[in-house]
């Protein structure tokens, strides 16, 4: 039953740890078209709670690639040359990345929830 | 009687496998975008039932140290990579794992089964209808 508990424990973390990058993603996705938006990014740790391995974010970084220069001399920030500094984020990797966190995350809700069953049918044996 | 009891015991000792081997795929999953992280399994319930109870100390006074591995106790291994490695060095496959899961919902389920089915014909055995 102890055991059962730390499977929860962990698979939880698995869940904070997917939706808080699935967070950054729909941060980033907002801000495609907002100028000098650099891109967020989080990496993943191993930690140790509740006596299980459990997962969690590491700190926040910027992408540091260089931001896309887009041409359009009617835009407010646009130099002399016509150009402005746009964002780094490019949507084709942040949809990818979030449907990846979203699997992830229906994986750790499917543990979660076995554990969660087989703890009952523990509990069950107790019945009569 | 006798038999029974050892039954009892067997079942419940699986159904305690079970539950750590489970923990163990749900930290794979949990890791399952984790740089560097390897995917660990435990060996299955034959070998740990053959190899017998870990050796541990007995701690029978109170300065006494208390070493040794857990009576059920197999320590989790690292598995061989299901397909390719990740380009960060995490070998954790969520199809693997998933396929792994449903093994230990059939052991434990069987464990539970056993153990029920064991009581019932304990019950039936000291005369009382079910």
């Amino acid at each position: 039953m102890d055991e059962l508990t730390r499977t929860m424990s962990a698979a939880a973390s698995g869940m904070a740890a997917q939706s808080a990058r699935l967070r950054l993603s729909s941060e980033n996705i907002a801000n495609v078209d907002t100028p000098g938006y650099h891109r967020k990014l989080v990496s993943f740790e191993e930690t140790m709670r509740d006596d299980s391995r459990a997962v969690a974010t590491g700190p926040l970084q910027l992408d540091r690639t260089p931001l896309d220069r887009i041409h359009d001399p009617n835009h407010p920030l646009a130099g002399v040359d016509g150009y402005y500094d746009g964002s780094n984020v490019n949507l084709m990797v942040e949809i990818a990345d979030a449907r990846e966190a979203n699997r992830s995350y229906e994986a750790n809700l499917r543990m979660f929830e076995q554990a969660r069953q087989m703890a009952g049918s523990l509990i069950d044996l107790l019945r009569r | 009687m006798d038999h029974n009891l050892t039954l009892l015991r067997l079942s419940s000792a699986l159904a305690a496998h079970a539950a750590s081997r489970q923990t163990v795929v749900t930290e794979n999953i949990a890791h399952a975008d984790t740089p560097g992280y390897k995917a660990r399994d435990l060996p299955g319930f034959a070998e740990t039932l053959a190899a017998g109870p870990g050796f541990a100390a007995r701690a029978t006074r109170p300065g006494h140290l208390e070493f040794g591995a857990p009576a059920h106790g197999a320590e989790p291994v690292e598995t061989a990579a299901f397909g390719a490695e990740s380009p960060n060095g995490n070998s954790v496959s969520l199809e693997d794992q998933m396929v792994r899961s449903a093994e230990i919902r059939q052991s434990h389920d069987l464990a539970l089964g056993v153990y029920r089915k064991t009581m019932d014909i304990l019950r039936t055995s000291i005369g009382k209808a079910r």
